[in-house]
């Protein structure tokens, strides 16, 4: 092999890593030098004392606090419906389907998992619409809805997840209760989800970290640029990366810029721990899988 | 003896992952011959081979203390000394393993590779020594008219032959053997014996094996591991 | 005690799977039915391939199809390189204390939200941009595709590592025992050997690239027109949902992001098809 390719590939490959961690280093140190300041108790709750806005004694007029509000609310619901669902499909795909079902119902959460979440916000729209005409004045696009949507948005990575956790259980595992007498939902419930545990909540954190980061699906369903904190389910909201997203367009003078970069800074390092916690869990799984087998 | 020594090895200790393998080996290998050796599973036998082609050194948590020299032209080489290419070491000291693995090209493909990695660039020439790689390794008359065939399709006895033409077809000065026969049956394992004593004048050979009856067959010496030291040497 | 429970199990794990399999039709089938009014007034074929004339009533969305395959094009053929070689310095180039570290990061840089790219492209890259070419706004599709492939770099990267190191190990060890480098393994036995799997993780990240919306949305400069080079604005099928979302929603336009659905979908899915194609092909191959 010529001496010059040798030397010209490894100076590429090490070209393309300096390039890309040059640029994620430059996007972090950018964020950071210019929101590092404006990251205070202040940015998050204004002129109102922390104290009361969380009690939700008063409300927060120029704080970041009902948008952060409004991305936990819209975590928390939206996780609670996902998993359920997501979890028992996954169970049926992994235990139950036979072999030519599982290959079709895959290719289906496969193209589930595929579809641009601004589709899966059209969706959830449309059915804000079809709700509003054939059920309810009262629905629309709200807190409920985008709920829905990103139920569906992040739905393929629990399936996916809790089907190839299970499925990568050794033989042992799996035959041990069965041999003394547990029938097939027993072996289930007691043994196999249990020891699938931590990869299936490292799915549930990545469901967690996606809802938490979506922009797309909540600018179709809901999501506002001033609202407060959300008063029902039925009511719009704000969010963290629209509040971003429409500083970006809508900031009347620096001051407002600014916040925007402290929105960024806490939506990264928010982000980022929880994609960490979810790898974390994979690697402790994978090792005691080995370590196991 | 001296001045027929072509492997030196003096003080090898080697840990791995923390647990102590080899525990200060020190011997002689004498070229144009075949040394054997052996001992009991585990105990540091393919080990201590790897550290004469430093094959060792792709494993994370290896750790290896000593001295091995080689005589290449004449005079003894320290092999582990930063300067030496390892390129150049692996090309002079070849290695056979227990499981073949011939690389999922044509037969032809799979004893030019290494010829083609050490930049050798005539055609010509690589047919010629890939034909005579094939004949030194008995193998030339069953494959030579279907020389294009995809490696995996030969019997495993014969993939093993393919993986000794590949290593012989770069010369080399040295020949590593990890228990060659083990993965064969009988004839197969024959065969090959037959070729390395037939091939040993010209090469240092350095075999592991625990088939004492194939030791007895064709080492002219042979070094008993146990208990990471060397308890023994015959010739 | 046994039987009724694990039949009830059985069938509510079935109708869970059965409903995640309705969903992602229904998805498709309310793009149609909302679409329709606009299928109808002008033929499907012809909305796909003109241009979009409110002022006639037609709402060709041609001009969001090519905006979209040009920057999802774009950024995946600038990250392709950029990837292959940083997935090669992880799995085959790197020394060992580097290349953990280094993978460790990209995996991090999976969890950055979109919108952060498209913050940071606005403030940072927009007017580098603009400066640069002394032409335009600097919201274009170069700003776009240069973003976009930051976004979608690290997923290829992890992919295509993963591919490496799938090779067998007695491949790698025959190369390694011949005296080959790193670099001669690369060459000849792994990059060989994971062709298809280099293909597969492109297609992915191109389908990932049609899917975004909110950097073509915030440094795509949204224009309705067919972009003639790097420098113009453009708009994507994505962003184009975004914008015209606020309109009145009975009008014609409005059911114009219907269609632009409708053709996402199906872009996606052809991709998903194609890779599952290519994926089947190589396991027989294997096998």
């Amino acid at each position: 092999m010529n001496r010059l390719i040798e030397i010209s590939t490894i100076a590429f490959c090490w070209l393309s890593a300096a390039l890309l961690l040059g640029a994620i280093g430059i996007i972090f140190g950018y964020l950071f030098i210019k929101g590092f300041n404006t990251v205070s108790l202040m940015l998050i709750f204004g002129e109102t004392p922390p104290i009361e806005a969380i009690l939700f004694k008063r409300p927060v007029l120029e704080g970041l606090f009902p948008a952060i509000l409004g991305t936990l609310a819209l975590v928390v619901f939206s996780v609670s419906l996902a998993v359920p669902i997501g979890l028992s499909t996954g169970i049926y795909l992994a235990e139950y389907a036979p072999p030519r079902t599982k290959r079709i119902f895959n290719l289906f959460f496969d193209v589930l998992a595929g579809i641009p979440s601004i589709v899966i916000g059209l969706f959830g729209f449309s059915l804000a619409l079809f709700l509003h005409k054939h059920y309810s004045k009262n629905i629309q696009p709200c807190l409920l809805i985008s709920s829905l949507a990103l139920a569906f948005l992040v739905l393929p990575y629990l399936i996916r997840t809790t089907q190839v956790t299970l499925e990568n259980l050794p033989p042992s595992t799996r035959m041990t209760a069965l041999a003394l007498g547990a029938t097939k939902l027993q072996n289930i419930l007691f043994v196999l989800i249990p020891k699938s545990f931590s990869g299936i909540i490292s799915g549930v954190i990545l469901a967690i970290g996606r809802c938490a980061e979506d922009t797309a699906v909540i600018m179709l369903t809901g999501v506002v640029a001033m609202a407060g904190i959300p008063k029902s389910l039925l009511s719009k909201y704000e969010a963290l990366p629209f509040y971003i997203y429409y500083i970006s367009s809508q900031y009347k003078d620096t001051r407002e810029l600014m916040t925007g970069y402290g929105a960024s800074l806490i939506l990264l390092f928010l982000c980022i721990l929880l994609f960490s916690i979810a790898f974390f869990l994979k690697r402790q799984l994978t090792y005691l899988a080995l370590y196991r087998a | 003896m001296e001045e027929r020594v072509k492997v030196k090895i003096r003080e090898l200790f080697f840990s791995y992952q923390g647990r102590s393998v080899l525990k200060g080996i020190s011997a002689d290998f004498e070229e144009h011959s075949i040394t054997a050796i052996i001992g009991p599973s585990g105990v540091g036998k393919s080990t201590l081979l790897t550290t004469i082609n430093r094959l060792w050194e792709t494993i994370p948590g290896a750790v290896m203390r000593g001295r091995v020299e080689i005589k290449f032209n004449g005079s003894f080489q320290d092999i582990y000394r930063p300067s030496f290419s390892l390129p150049q070491l692996r090309r002079k000291v070849g290695m056979v393993f227990q499981v073949p693995n011939p690389l999922p090209m044509s037969i032809y493909k799979n004893v030019a590779f290494p010829l083609k990695l050490a930049g050798m660039k005539d055609k010509d020439k690589i047919r010629q020594n890939v034909e005579k790689a094939l004949n030194q390794a008995y193998l030339w008359e069953e494959v030579k008219d279907r020389l294009n065939e995809d490696a995996l399709s030969l019997s495993i006895g014969q993939q093993q032959r393919l993986c000794i033409a590949r290593t012989l077809v770069l010369e080399p000065e040295i020949l590593l053997l990890d228990e060659p026969t083990s993965s064969l049956d009988k004839k197969a394992a024959t065969v090959i014996e037959n070729l390395l004593s037939n091939i040993k004048s010209r090469y240092t050979i350095i075999i592991v094996s625990h088939y004492l009856d194939q030791v007895r067959r064709i080492a002219d010496h042979v070094i008993e591991l146990s208990d990471g030291r060397v308890s023994n040497h015959f010739n | 005690m046994m039987r009724p429970q694990e039949w009830i199990a059985e069938k509510v794990f079935f109708l869970s799977a059965i409903f995640s399999v309705t969903i992602t039709l229904t998805i498709f089938g309310f793009m149609v039915i909302l679409g329709f009014p606009l299928i109808q007034k002008g033929h499907a074929l012809s909305l796909l391939s003109k241009p979009w004339i409110p002022e006639n009533g037609f709402y060709g969305i041609y001009p969001m199809i090519i905006g979209s395959l040009a920057i999802s094009s774009l950024g995946v053929a600038i990250a392709f390189p950029i990837s292959l070689g940083c997935a090669s310095m992880i799995s085959v180039l790197g020394p060992r204390p580097l290349n953990l570290i280094m993978r460790k990061g990209v995996e991090l840089m999976t969890g950055i939200p979109t919108v952060i790219y498209g913050f940071v492209g606005i403030f940072l890259l927009v007017p580098i941009v603009r400066e640069l070419f002394k032409q335009g706004s600097g919201l274009c599709v170069l700003s776009a595709s240069l973003m976009l492939a930051l976004l979608v770099s690290p997923t290829m990267i992890l992919f295509f590592s993963d591919s490496f190191s799938q090779v067998p190990q007695s491949y790698l060890t025959a190369i390694e025992a011949l005296g080959g480098s790193k670099v001669q393994k690369l060459y000849h036995i792994i990059l060989p050997y994971t062709r298809k799997g280099l293909l597969i993780g492109t297609l992915l990240a191109f389908g990932r690239g049609l899917g975004d919306t909110l950097i073509a949305l915030m440094l795509a400069g949204n224009a309705i027109t067919v972009p003639g080079s790097l420098l113009d604005s453009a708009r994507t099928l994505t962003s184009h949902i975004a914008l015209v979302i606020a309109a009145d929603y009975e009008s014609l336009e409005f059911k114009s992001i219907f269609l632009c659905g409708m053709v996402l979908y199906l872009f996606t899915t052809l991709v998903i098809v194609g890779v599952r194609f290519i994926g089947i092909r190589e396991d027989r191959r294997k096998a």
